[in-house]
């Protein structure tokens, strides 16, 4: 049904390379609800931007019942977004003008149903969802959790095989939040594929699958690592997750972010001695740069306990501290 | 998915509403500015129809047989035209009376030349035939250097925008302007002569109309350049109303962009909505003019066709300031939908 392999996204920001995805792969089938969870940023968004055709990844491939994704164009894009995938956003995304009704036939009335049909769908779906006392409401006129069955009803109109929902929780109170799920569950539950992303865990219980997109470092004590790189070899590369803090003994690192026109911009050159990657184990953030070798480098990668015992036990806070200092506000 | 740019007009009314006044307003002084225009254009050719000349003849320096400061002895010109039927002279003199300037024509009686339709024609030194706009009436008496009686009237025979004329016997009017010589400023013929003595030429009635309008060029060029000035208004009233539109719903757009809908769908919704305005602001004007036209001092006639022509210039206007919108419309990256 859902198969994503080695998919890695990136985009511009400020004239750097962010890559909140990096070499993803998913397996999903008909039937399951698939959480994506993390914190802000971590990408989840993004990736279902991917799925529903709406963003090119900057590899990998996605494929949703048989049809390749990445590539498509015209009007096999549209058609894609019509009837393979539904989307419901984030903050309903209803458009203000149009009843709850005239809002579910949007996407059939862009596939030149006629009128008389998609208002004869919506009826069946909005009933569907529960709200067929408030047909004809405005978006303006109903509460956040009526608003998200409408947005679920019109990501269901054309009965596509994937529903895909952005933090479909967000803005509702738990009472709206208890019918948002139980709707989702039971969608899946009647053979669809709903992949959603969220960062809200009481959703957890009830998934089939969750895929955690800010993996937690791996807090498992264990000894400090050697490593020994050649020339030009990368240690890590920016979007890498890694929970290990690196000590130069002998040699040297170039740490650089990728600028958007493909160059480097060399943020530090570490000398035996110095240490760096502390950030991303801390505060579990993907590596915001790459680690290369300049010429022949050994190194010992330390847990974040045993680098504290190694470096003398300075407290988190004194670590991003002598991070800033240290690497000029390179946080990698 | 015209219904979508519809209901977002009915959604959005007010705004809309205010819009389509503010359009409306300007849409009637673009009109009425062409009824100005308009009336100076038929009154000019409703004087010169009046005189029921089919030709003029006057000196070959003179611009027209209005704005002709040349005399000569009309009996010498007449008889060496040839092919023009019957030639009559006339003689002119602008003469103050109150706060306007009354054109004073002195045809022959019996000849050609304008007609009263009222009343009836000047035959004898001392009457005179009046436009209805100096308001006077037969029997009433006109002060043009010395006393004329009024036997005549006709209505709508004004010049330069709004000038009263009067006709008189030629003889008074070479008394009142020549000392009593007998002269004439153009000679006028019942057909277009084929042959004209040295040193005159033959102008046609279209010719007339030109030199009658001469005066009133620059008045009436800047009338058109107005007129063009506020139908941009209009469009940029409209445009401007249509991006903020485009503005406030970006993410609308973005969000029909991901479920499905085609730029084109979303352009005609845009488009609606600007034709609506456009259209309804033109409707509003036609009303507004209708109003406010008899306020307008000048002489303002508007045609027929530009009141239907109106609402069609609209819908292109509205067609046009719609593009204003269409590139960042059209142009929103659906992913936005997720932001």
């Amino acid at each position: 049904m859902l198969s994503i392999k080695d998919l890695t996204i990136e985009y511009s920001s400020g004239g750097y390379v962010v890559r909140p995805i990096a070499n993803l792969s998913l397996e999903a089938e008909a039937g399951q609800l698939v959480l994506l969870l993390g914190a802000s940023g971590c990408g989840k968004t993004t990736l279902l931007s991917v799925i529903a055709g709406l963003l090119t990844p900057a590899s990998g491939s996605v494929t949703v019942v048989d049809t390749e994704v990445v590539g498509l164009s015209g009007s096999a894009l549209t058609q894609y977004r019509r009837h393979t995938v539904g989307v419901v956003f984030q903050a309903f995304n209803l458009l203000a003008a149009l009843t709850a009704s005239e809002n579910v036939q949007v996407p059939l009335r862009a596939a030149k149903w006629s009128k008389a049909k998609a208002r004869e769908r919506a009826e069946e779906l909005l009933a569907t969802v529960d709200l067929s006392e408030r047909m004809h409401h405005l978006p303006g006129d109903m509460s956040g959790g009526q608003q998200q069955r409408v947005a679920i009803a019109r990501g269901l109109a054309h009965d596509p095989p994937v529903l895909l929902a952005d933090e479909p929780t967000a803005h509702l109170d738990y009472l709206q939040v208890e019918g948002v799920i139980r709707l989702l569950r039971n969608l899946a539950d009647s053979g669809r594929l709903v992949v959603v992303a969220t960062h809200d865990d009481r959703l957890v219980p009830l998934a089939d699958q969750i895929v955690n997109l800010t993996p937690r470092a791996d807090t498992t004590e264990r000894e400090p690592e050697r490593v020994e790189l050649a020339a030009g070899e990368v240690l890590f590369r920016e979007g890498d997750h890694g929970d290990l803090v690196y000590m130069i003994d002998e040699g040297e690192i170039d740490l650089f972010r990728e600028r958007d026109d493909n160059s480097e911009e060399l943020l530090l050159r570490a000398t035996a001695g110095a240490y760096f990657g502390e950030l991303a184990p801390m505060l579990g953030l993907p590596r915001s740069a790459t680690a290369r070798a300049v010429g022949k480098a050994v190194l010992t990668g330390y847990t974040l306990r045993s680098f504290r015992k190694h470096v003398g036990g300075p407290t988190a806070g004194s670590l991003l501290e002598g991070a800033a200092d240290a690497h000029d506000a390179a946080e990698v | 998915m015209f219904y979508i740019g519809w209901r977002d007009l009915q959604f959005r009314r007010r705004r809309f509403i205010i819009a389509i006044l503010a359009t409306s307003l300007v849409f009637a002084i673009a009109l009425i500015l062409s009824g100005v225009s308009g009336g100076f254009h038929s009154e000019i050719s409703r004087s010169v129809d009046s005189f029921g000349a089919g030709g003029w003849v006057v000196p070959a320096s003179a611009a027209g047989p209005f704005s002709n400061s040349k005399v000569f002895a009309p009996e010498d010109v007449a008889s060496a035209i040839q092919g023009g039927g019957k030639v009559s002279a006339m003689a002119m003199a602008r003469v103050p009376h109150g706060d306007k300037d009354v054109m004073v024509f002195g045809v022959e009686p019996g000849g050609i030349g304008p007609k009263a339709t009222s009343g009836r024609d000047a035959r004898r030194s001392g009457e005179v035939v009046v436009d209805e706009s100096l308001g006077l009436g037969i029997g009433d008496h006109l002060e043009l250097g010395k006393r004329f009686e009024v036997v005549g009237t006709y209505s709508g025979r004004t010049i330069f925008a709004g000038s009263p004329t009067a006709v008189i016997t030629l003889a008074d009017a070479q008394k009142l302007t020549y000392a009593g010589q007998p002269l004439a400023s153009a000679l006028l013929t019942e057909r277009l002569p084929t042959t004209v003595p040295a040193g005159f030429k033959a102008l046609t009635n279209a010719g007339a109309e030109a030199d009658l309008g001469r005066p009133l060029k620059q008045a009436t060029g800047t009338i058109d350049f107005l007129r063009v000035l506020l139908w941009l208004i209009a469009v940029g009233i409209i445009g401007s109303i249509v991006y903020m539109t485009v503005l406030e719903q970006t993410r609308d757009f973005a969000v029909l962009k991901a479920i499905g809908v085609q730029g084109r769908s979303i352009f005609s919704g845009l488009v609606t909505q600007a034709v609506v305005v456009s259209v309804a602001s033109a409707a509003v004007a036609a009303l507004l003019t209708l109003l406010i036209k008899g306020f307008v001092p000048l002489n303002t006639e508007i045609s027929t066709g530009t009141y239907i022509a109106l609402p069609i210039i609209a819908a292109i206007a509205g067609v046009a300031s719609s593009l204003v919108g269409l590139r960042r419309a059209v142009g929103v990256d659906p992913a936005l939908a997720f932001g």
